[in-house]
């Protein structure tokens, strides 16, 4: 087994860049077990020995109100950590040493400070005596600039030390006032009678107890019983009859005042309070006004970046999968093993791997807005907006990606730090149409609407974003439970990004998007090319997908769609501009575009291809977006999003057409 | 002029110390961890109604939104 080292610190304190310093590229990411917070898994080799590093959620502190934190603690309280490294901003001591005291206050003692953006402090003018910080706080402290690798080096040398046993601490924990402390050393000398002493730090126990942390209680209930908790709650209310406030304060207030007399022993000189860059920006940025106007501006150039640099890209990968299709497909004689390799395999997955660069790019783009910190001001600038409709400002990022890919979308919620809205989010982005889509969307507003093809267009896109937001107000009051959080963001100062973080964590991120392009959308593309060649090859009439199609279509047919349409949705599914290819492979024309528009237009009246651009947009998401959402919410989730997302494409669809057939007459 | 205000009345530039944190224990515990607890200096860098409010607390700099600015009591500094 190899021995674990865990990453602990606040939010943005460079835990994620202390963790690639330390493994490298050997990191694999997944979720924490049944819940859908991120868990970032890496190696750190150091000479011949190999360490498995763990990175804990970013938390402020460690009450049992969030997931992330419970993760968190649960992870230190079980003991699972063999070195614990407490990343912390050293130009922001205070709030830091905060987690650091709750960390300290379990009892643990195998912990390494990281006191990490050195370089940030000393530009502020923080100076600190180092050898009197080790002192003061009893363990080692560890001074990095993670971005630019210094004291990476020593960290892992302290790291190896600890795990082997070589060093010996002593931390320091917070003392209270007499009042507290007596009441402390009360409930341990309770608590000491049972099982809960082998396990527990009695001492956390009491402080935990004192503020009401409801695992604890329920916990410490199981061993003590109801007579003797009751006694103990009891006590706690007159306390806090005494200080006239709930103890969790006054416990955090102490512990503040502790950590300020701590600080004042080891740093020599402190940061000025005065109004920065950072501030000034914000009178524009973070502006109700002048804000959204900037972050409209912002997003424009965004997109304008991501497609001008990612289409040729994507085109010239689409051909090249058509070409080395070809290419392979003559040297197969087998007929359906050339069907399954060229059509299936590299048809299916091409179409799919072709979005890799837009993919890519709106992963970069998102890197740089998170780096510079420009990701938190637009969730302030969004905040009274979103929360209208139950979504947090911060939901407007994913939302935002979306009309790019809503792959990085889906995979953009873990910045959300609350459960019920990551899963919300989640569940309504499939509704914000994607690029394929609007390739769907402008055929066949061209086709069909040649004089109002950007009303039709536009009004598809407002139907399905309105139907987003509606579904949001909706889920989140009768699907997903939970409260909405209170909005508490903080502000990171602006930065230049990083560009090595910035590469390193969009190719963490699409690299997710290609493992799903060689598993689940592979298998996929397998299984809608065996539809459509069994028993007989689609454009017969006889083939599965036909088959389905026409079995579909008493269903579809209240929507005013045939069965072409339906075989076509069903297509879409692997990627959502299948939907037209697929009419091109029903009539037999391949890839003539003229021949096509011509026999759909006798196929169709322009109410029909209205409504199948809307059914396109709204129906299942993409097999990509389906397993983005099962990797990120859980299978569960993930269904309730294809099922939902059918449900109202049905509904919407079929209202649509009557709407439309009771307007024209 | 009120001594003792809700930080969501506080304006641009005026400052003070947080005096007492009501509302439930998830968004106080969230705060206290944040660094605002009774007694901490907090300094109003932008409050435009009815976006949220940023409040710098040492050398940080946290956006709040109104509801929650309402539960935070502030004795103002003249
Ligand atoms: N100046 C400086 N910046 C740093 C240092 N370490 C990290 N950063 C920057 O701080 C920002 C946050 O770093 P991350 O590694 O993403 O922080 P994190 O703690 O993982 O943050 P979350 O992902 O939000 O939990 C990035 O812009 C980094 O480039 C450092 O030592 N000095």
């Amino acid at each position: 087994m190899l021995k674990v080292v865990a990453l602990a610190g606040n939010p943005n304190v460079g835990k994620t860049t202390i963790f690639n310093a330390l493994t490298g590229l050997r990191q694999h990411v997944g979720n924490w077990p049944g819940v859908t917070v991120e868990k970032k898994e890496g190696i750190m080799k150091y000479k011949d020995k190999e360490f498995l590093v763990i990175d804990l959620p970013g938390t402020y502190s460690l009450t049992a109100h969030s997931i992330d934190e419970l993760i968190a603690r649960n992870f230190i309280l079980e003991g699972n950590a063999d070195v614990i490294v407490d990343v912390i901003d050293s130009s922001c001591l205070m709030r830091n040493l905060f987690l650091t005291m709750e960390i300290l206050e379990m009892g643990v003692k195998n912990v390494i400070i990281a006191l990490n953006k050195i370089d940030l402090a000393e530009k502020k003018g923080v100076k600190f005596n180092f050898k009197k910080m080790r002192k003061v706080l009893g363990v080692p402290v560890v001074p990095t600039n993670a971005k630019e690798g210094r004291g990476i080096a020593e960290l892992k040398k302290t790291i190896v030390e600890m795990a082997e046993g070589k060093i010996t601490t002593n931390p320091v924990t917070p003392v209270y006032d007499e009042i507290i402390e007596r009441e402390i050393s009360h409930i341990s000398e309770v608590l000491k009678e049972t099982a809960l002493a082998e396990k527990y730090n009695l001492r956390w126990l009491s402080i935990k107890l004192l503020t009401r942390d409801e695992e604890v209680i329920k916990l410490v209930l199981r061993h003590l019983g109801h007579e003797k908790m009751d006694e103990i709650l009891q006590h706690i209310s007159e306390l806090e009859q005494h200080y006239k406030r709930s103890l969790d304060i006054i416990i955090a207030n102490q512990k503040y005042e502790f950590i300020d007399s701590l600080i004042h022993q080891f740093v020599t000189h402190f940061a000025e309070h005065k109004e920065t860059l950072s501030d000034q920006l914000d009178k524009l940025l973070a502006h109700p006004i002048y804000g959204i106007i900037s972050l409209f501006i912002v997003f424009y150039f965004l997109f304008k970046f991501v497609f001008t640099v990612g289409t040729p890209m994507q085109e010239a990968l689409d051909s090249f999968f058509a070409s080395l299709g070809d290419s392979i497909g003559s040297y197969i004689t087998n007929e359906t093993l050339r069907g399954l390799v060229v059509d299936g395999i590299i048809g299916g997955v091409g179409a799919v791997l072709s979005f890799f660069p837009l993919v890519f790019l709106l992963f970069v783009a998102m890197a740089v807005l998170e780096d510079s910190g420009y990701m938190a001001r637009a969730a302030v600038v969004m905040e009274r907006a979103m929360r209208k409709f139950g979504l947090p400002g911060k939901s407007f990022i994913p939302m935002v990606l979306a009309f790019g890919c809503n792959v990085p979308a889906i995979m953009a919620t873990r910045a959300l730090d609350d459960e019920r809205d990551r899963i919300l989010t989640m569940l309504v982005n499939p509704l914000v149409p994607c690029s394929a889509r609007m390739v769907v969307i402008t055929f066949l507003a061209g086709v069909f609407f040649e004089n109002h093809k950007a009303l039709v267009a536009v009004s598809i896109y407002a139907i399905s974003l309105g139907l987003a937001l509606i579904s949001a107000l909706i889920l989140g009051k009768f699907v997903i439970k939970g409260e909405e959080s209170p909005f508490i963001i903080e502000l990171p100062d602006y930065l230049i990004p990083s560009w090595k973080t910035v590469i390193i964590h969009s190719w963490e991120r699409s690299k997710e998007f290609l493992r799903k392009a060689g598993t689940v959308i592979l298998a996929g593309a397998v299984a809608i090319w065996y539809l459509s060649n069994y028993p007989q090859p689609v454009g017969t009439g006889l083939s599965y997908a036909e088959m389905i199609g026409k079995t579909l279509e008493p269903l579809t047919k209240l929507m005013g769609l045939d069965w072409k349409a339906a075989v076509s949705l069903i297509f879409g599914i692997i990627a959502k501009e299948n939907v037209i290819a697929t009419y091109g492979v029903i009539y037999g024309v391949g890839h003539t575009e003229e021949a096509l528009i011509s026999l759909m237009r006798q196929a169709m009246t322009p109410l029909q291809a209205f409504i199948l651009a809307l059914v396109t947009t709204l129906y299942l998401p993409c097999i990509a977006t389906i397993a983005a959402i099962r990797t990120e919410g859980g299978t569960k989730w993930a269904l309730v999003a294809s099922l939902y997302n059918l449900l109202l494409a049905t509904v919407v669809g079929i209202l649509a057409y009557h709407l439309g057939l009771f307007i024209l007459g | 002029m009120l001594m003792y205000v809700r930080l969501s009345q506080m304006r641009e530039g005026e400052s003070g110390i947080v005096v007492d944190i009501q509302g439930g224990a998830g968004a106080r515990q969230r705060l206290l961890g944040m660094g605002i607890t009774p007694g901490v200096r907090v300094w109003v860098i932008k409050s435009s109604r009815p976006g949220p409010i940023i409040v710098a607390v040492g050398t940080s700099r946290i956006a709040l939104g109104r509801g929650i600015a309402d539960k935070i009591i502030v004795r103002r500094e003249l």
